[in-house]
């Protein structure tokens, strides 16, 4: 525990771009916010205003949903970067001969670095994001004159989404496990030209499957993993139910009819996601790469 | 008591090239032994094997213990200093020793803090702003600071100056080096350490050519600088190594009868160096 919290601090040093990056979105968020010209006066979310019949939920969870999901990409892009260089660099600069030379084993090593990539990342920029968009709502609110109506302030609300970041964080690590592992094998055994070699083999399954068989279950299913299959499975997006409701809102062109959930515990489908084989297949494979990678790193030094 | 290390029928094969070929030797504790041979010659492979940070094939042990299986363990009780440049840029001097402090449960910070007040370092420097001998007391003060049994330096002093070697070895015999510990340091460069060594082990293409201790180099090894008619009755006591020097030809000579040498003229005791270069070169033809 003692030498975990160590190789986490270690990794804060020498990857300071970690918590650097966020702050510096979530500060030209901030600026606009201040600065940045406003195309409404008054509480756009009070019954009359432009934003009239809003529920606070939906104006509540549009702001955390643009602002943390445009962090959570930018995080995905930054978190993939470190897990493909992080076995990588140290080889390179042959610092791995130091590290080495104390007593931690490799399984620590990538344990850790893995937690990085998949969670402590995550929460970091999960964390700037909460506070970009608490400052921003306050910076808009008093720009406005909203500050006691506007549905930006309602705690049970904010309560109700940090627990679906929180899910949609611990989701995402289970479900791009295996993707971490495969970059980590990549960062562990590549001498050289990483970003090529985690690309080049999926690319060859890829055309061989389709050039033996004519048949794209690999492609597709590396679609699936990398791009919308994630949603599919962690979310309940059916927007049926008990426990959704519809909502009329006055806007420039007439009233629209929208669906939202009562709360956002209806978005969400942990049952469905930890029982679905995509998951779970996900996992172990996951594992086995992780395994690979740590057998690997033990018996490789410098490159 | 067991050998501090032990290998026997050390192997390490990459790809077609046999980087050691069944090297067997045994370090005792409180020495310091110089693993010594060419470039190429194995000695990098040796280490590496030592410190758990490559597979083998053969028997080893380090402190009773097999260095790739439990190198995490055995980096409690030995340390390393595997080249001089492996601290990474990034590194604060500060962060380095809180570290280390942090995860080495034999580590004495206060010691650390002693060796760096002699230098110019300060902590806030990062390894990438400070020189290479510079980093080298860094790596040294941080490894010297762990009271360990077995300290590895791999070419510890590759790319240093003069003045910076100078002062690395004198802070090796003088701040570290007790009873208790052993040291074990390649290098190419043999007069740079002959000096300090108890016992010399020469490896080359992978094999261990000599193994014994610098009293046994005395007591094996002579030489006799002979010249003129003397020469060919000198050669027929087998040296195993000659040299033509100023006028004179050096002959070197294993267990020889040193009452018979005396005869050619003084009987001297060859240098590491020397002893070296008789070794790697040789009979000449």
């Amino acid at each position: 525990m003692n030498n975990t919290s160590w190789l986490i601090r270690r990794e804060f040093w020498e990857n300071r771009a970690i918590w650097l990056v966020p702050s510096v979105i979530g500060g030209l968020l901030l600026l606009g916010a201040v600065f940045g010209h406003l195309q409404f006066g008054g509480d756009i979310f009070s019954p009359d205003g432009p934003g009239g019949g809003v529920p606070a939920l939906v104006s509540q969870f549009a702001l955390s949903g643009v602002v943390t999901s445009m962090f959570l990409v930018i995080m995905s892009v930054y978190s993939g970067w470190y897990l493909l260089d992080c076995l990588h660099a140290d080889r390179k600069d042959r610092s791995i001969l130091f590290w080495k030379s104390l007593p931690i084993s490799d399984t620590e090593t990538v344990l850790v670095k893995l937690l990085l990539g998949l969670i402590v990342i995550p929460l970091v920029y999960f964390a700037i994001a909460d506070v970009t968009i608490l400052t921003m709502s306050l910076a808009l609110s008093l720009r406005t004159g909203a500050w006691a109506s506007s549905g930006l302030w309602h705690p049970t609300l904010w309560l109700q989404t940090q627990a679906f970041w929180l899910y949609t964080i611990v989701t995402l690590a289970v479900w791009y496990l295996p993707v971490a592992g495969w970059l980590m094998l990549i960062s562990a055994c590549a001498t050289r030209a990483v970003i090529l070699w985690s690309v080049l083999p999926p690319l060859v399954i890829f055309i061989g499957e389709r050039w033996m068989f004519g048949t794209y279950y690999f492609g597709r299913e590396l679609l699936d993993r990398l791009g919308a299959g994630y949603v599919h499975h962690a979310f309940d997006l059916t927007q049926s139910g008990p426990g959704w409701k519809t909502a009329v809102i006055h806007d420039h062109d007439g009233d629209n009819t929208i669906t939202y959930p009562q709360n956002l515990w209806h978005l969400l489908d942990p049952v469905g996601f930890f029982g679905s084989a995509a998951t779970l297949i996900g996992a172990a494979i996951g594992i086995v790469l992780v395994v690979a990678a740590i057998q690997l790193r033990s018996r490789r030094a410098e490159l | 008591m067991s050998p501090l290390i032990e290998a026997r029928e050390l192997s390490k094969r990459y790809g077609k090239h046999l980087a050691l070929d069944r090297a067997t030797f045994t370090i005792e504790s409180g020495r310091i032994v110089g693993l010594i041979g060419p470039n190429g010659a194995g000695k990098t492979s040796a280490l590496r094997s030592l410190l758990g940070l490559t597979d083998y094939q053969g028997h080893l042990r380090v402190l009773g213990r097999e260095p790739l299986r439990e190198r995490t363990a055995l980096m409690r009780d030995a340390c390393f200093i595997a080249d001089v440049a492996v601290l990474p840029g990034w590194l604060r001097v500060d962060q380095a020793i809180d570290f280390v402090a942090g995860v080495h449960p034999k580590f004495r910070r206060e010691r650390a803090m002693a060796l760096l007040e002699k230098t110019q370092i300060r902590g806030e420097q990062r390894m990438r702003q400070l020189s290479k001998g510079m980093k080298t007391q860094v790596h040294l003060a941080l490894t010297m600071a762990i009271d360990a049994r077995l300290f590895v330096l791999d070419e510890p002093t590759l790319g240093l100056d003069l003045l910076a070697r100078r002062s690395f070895y004198d802070a090796l015999v003088n701040d570290y080096m007790d009873e208790t510990r052993t040291i074990l340091i390649t290098t190419h460069q043999v007069e740079e350490v002959e000096n300090l060594l108890t016992d010399v082990l020469f490896i080359d293409k992978g094999r261990i050519v000599l193994d014994c201790s610098l009293d046994d180099v005395a007591r094996r090894y002579a030489a006799v600088a002979v010249s003129g008619t003397a020469l060919e009755a000198a050669r027929e006591m087998r040296p195993f190594y000659e040299r033509r020097t100023l006028g004179k030809t050096v002959l070197y000579y294993e267990n020889p009868d040193v009452d018979r040498l005396r005869q050619f003229g003084e009987v001297l005791t060859p240098s590491v160096s020397d002893l070296f270069v008789a070794k790697l070169a040789g009979v000449p033809s």
